[in-house]
């Protein structure tokens, strides 16, 4: 499991850009699924057929990042953000483009507080002595995604892109263990969820399916003096109640933890106050579908070094696992 | 068949959570079924009421009012029993402290929301408002005992027992917007006594407050020629200003702006006019942040008209309508479905 998350999370793909993640995970599930499709949008939608009711899972492919938006004279890139950027947090990091050219985040150094480095005040270095020479190596228009190596320690996996390749992980290795089941299985890996839920939608307006689940992270309330929050790195995933673009359907939320019991494995109630996920725009796509979520307690999302544990992952697979057979 | 101002009353009683509908949705259809051929409750627990019309070629005018209110959501359990919460909708804590409420556990519990007493605050901190995040429920019990009978997501509601007042006017929770499911029952009530050839999908739709989710299924699934939706508009009060506050007991508030159907709005106004019902011009330069704004793009577009009832104290636990605004809200409605040209 911890190669099939490093292979995924060390892939290519900000949002827009999600096709070489699209194109492993293909290949990991060729001939462990009934179709395979990819529709406009660029979702990738495979399919375990049955007749039974229709499920569909979705965990996004794509990544935060950085797009180009200006070279100087001098070399310098400007940029803005590709879905939520923690200004505080980028300065100083490595970007890669997709061609392979690595940039470093600074600041203007005439700034006299932190509070006001804006990503305006902000720029990518990228060894360049001119504009000319920049523009052979980055355009305006290329994004770039935050470098951060995948590690096991402890139990706990850190790594870059956490948000969302795990989710995507999790879908995959459920598919791998085929699960006897009569419903039919959409296992929906979406593009551009980091800025604002689009992929799940035409996914969903596709399918309708009769039910949703999104796998994606979640915050957890277990660091020193974070906001008080119950959910904790390690307890098990989450049967997501709540969070800033859903209320998880009352009876989805209820065949989840139905689901976790049976089979008893550990899980914990999310009400997360800040964040949406793909569940969020299903479930109010075509006539409303019902719709919640599984998420995996991850520290400092969208950092380079997201922190989640490995049981929580597993524990994830087997929920999914007992879900699909309601 | 209830009088206004006691359905107003029951109404507001009910605890309807946006988000968590399903507690009374059977309670809201069987407000409907009295009046309609078919009352049927969809899978996010929209209540879809429909009253067939007598004509040869019936088109469908769907009438939507959301029934969900805003409350609160525990989002954790302290050792000491006090229950951590957030908002569900938009809540002002500035507005909660020292209520009582009901948490909606493995059963119904009473709490209160505690506050310091003043003896206890600080001098630097008086005259402060207190964050929601420092407010914890308090329903008597210690931690254990609490997790046998609460869980985290668990709904909370406000408890404020319904009053009339003179004037014909009443004060209570959830005013916003059971006013608009009490003027779809008055549609209703209308209806009988009127010949319509249309025929009238009434829903009270789910989750208004958590963005229109129950409206954006709602005009997905029935495909009407006409919506019209009831919701609620700001009373008057002092320090608010005047184009943007409506008085009660002056009459249904027309609104009228751009993603409204301009037609259908011109002509209801004039028909108020005929038929001396009391009213009020809403101008609602934006979205109009109601259910409006789903029905308006929904597949093709629908021509909406947009009818709200003024409401005092909007989202606190203390607001107040007129029994006769909503009665006029009904009655405007009906007749123009029932007034409505052949195109």
């Amino acid at each position: 499991m911890f190669e099939l998350i490093k292979s995924l999370t060390q892939t290519y793909g900000p949002s827009g850009n999600e096709k070489k993640v699209a194109e492993k995970i293909k290949n990991l599930l060729k001939g462990k699924v009934d179709e395979t499709r990819t529709d406009a949008m660029g979702n990738l939608i495979c399919v375990k057929k049955g007749s039974g009711k229709k499920i569909m899972f979705a965990a996004h492919m794509d990544e935060i990042g950085i797009i180009v938006t200006y070279i100087d004279e001098n070399g310098f890139l400007r940029f803005g953000n590709v879905g939520g950027l923690p200004q505080l947090i980028i300065m100083g990091q490595r970007v890669r483009f997709e061609n392979g050219t690595v940039g470093v985040i600074w600041y203007e150094e005439n700034i006299d507080n932190m509070k006001n480095a804006t990503l305006e005040k902000m720029y990518i270095d990228i060894g360049a002595s001119s504009r000319e020479e920049a523009e052979k190596m980055v355009k305006v228009g290329d994004m770039g995604i935050f470098v951060g190596e995948t590690v096991l320690q402890n139990g706990k996996i850190i790594s870059k892109a956490l948000d969302d390749r795990l989710g995507c992980a999790i879908l995959v290795e459920t598919a791998l263990r085929n699960v006897e089941t009569d419903n039919e299985i959409y296992y929906v890996f979406t593009t551009q969820e980091e800025v604002g839920l689009r992929g799940a939608k035409t996914a969903a307006f596709g399918i309708v399916p009769d039910m949703a689940l999104a796998l994606d992270v979640c915050d957890t309330g277990d660091t020193p003096n974070c906001k008080p929050m119950s959910v904790k790195m390690g307890k098990g995933p989450t049967v997501k109640i709540k969070d800033r673009s859903v209320i998880s359907h009352p009876e989805v939320k209820d065949r989840l933890i139905r689901a976790a019991e049976k089979a008893n494995i550990p899980y914990q109630l999310e009400v997360s106050l800040y964040g949406g996920t793909d569940a969020g725009s299903i479930h109010i796509t075509a006539g409303g579908i019902p719709s919640g979520g599984i998420s995996i307690p991850t520290r400092f999302i969208h950092d380079a070094s997201e922190m989640a544990d490995m049981n929580d992952v597993e524990n994830a697979v087997r929920l999914l696992c007992e879900f699909i057979k309601g | 068949m209830m009088e206004c101002g006691e359905l107003l009353k029951e109404l507001s009683g009910i605890s309807a959570i946006t988000g968590r509908e399903n507690m009374a949705s059977e309670k809201i259809a069987g407000l409907f079924r009295e009046y309609c051929d078919d009352v049927r409750i969809d899978a996010f627990y929209n209540v879809i009421g429909l009253k067939k019309g007598c004509g040869k070629n019936p088109r469908s005018i769907l009438v939507t009012a959301h029934y969900d209110e805003i409350g609160l959501i525990v989002t954790g359990i302290e050792d000491t029993g006090f229950l951590r919460f957030d908002a569900a909708g938009g809540v002002d804590p500035k507005a909660i402290g020292a209520m009582e409420v009901t948490v909606h556990g493995k059963k119904d519990l009473f709490g209160v929301i505690g506050a310091k007493p003043p003896h206890l605050i600080p001098p630097e901190d008086s005259g402060k408002a207190v964050k929601m995040e420092d407010m914890r429920i308090d329903i008597g019990l210690d931690g254990e005992e609490a997790r046998k009978l609460v869980s985290i997501g668990d709904m909370v509601s406000f408890r404020t027992v319904p009053q009339k007042l003179l004037n014909n006017r009443i004060a209570g929770k959830s005013l916003d917007n059971r006013s608009g499911v009490a003027a779809l029952i008055e549609i209703l009530k209308e209806l009988k006594k009127l010949h319509h050839e249309d025929d009238v999908y009434v829903v009270a739709t789910v989750q208004e407050e958590l963005g229109l989710i129950g409206a954006f299924s709602t005009s997905y699934n029935i495909k009407a020629d006409l919506a019209i939706v009831i919701d609620a508009c700001h009373g008057d009060m002092p320090d608010c200003p005047s184009d943007e506050t409506f008085p009660l007991g002056k009459g249904v508030a027309i609104a009228v702006g751009p993603i409204l159907s301009r037609k259908h709005t011109k002509e209801i106004i004039k028909l108020a006019k005929s038929e001396n019902i009391p009213y009020q011009i809403d101008p609602e330069a934006g979205d109009t942040g109601t259910e409006a704004a789903a029905h308006s793009v929904a597949r093709e577009g629908i021509p909406v008209i947009l009818l709200s009832v003024p409401t005092k104290y909007m989202h606190t636990a203390v607001e107040m309508v007129s029994v006769d605004d909503v009665v006029a809200t009904g009655k405007l409605a009906a007749r123009y479905i029932a007034g409505r040209a052949k195109d």
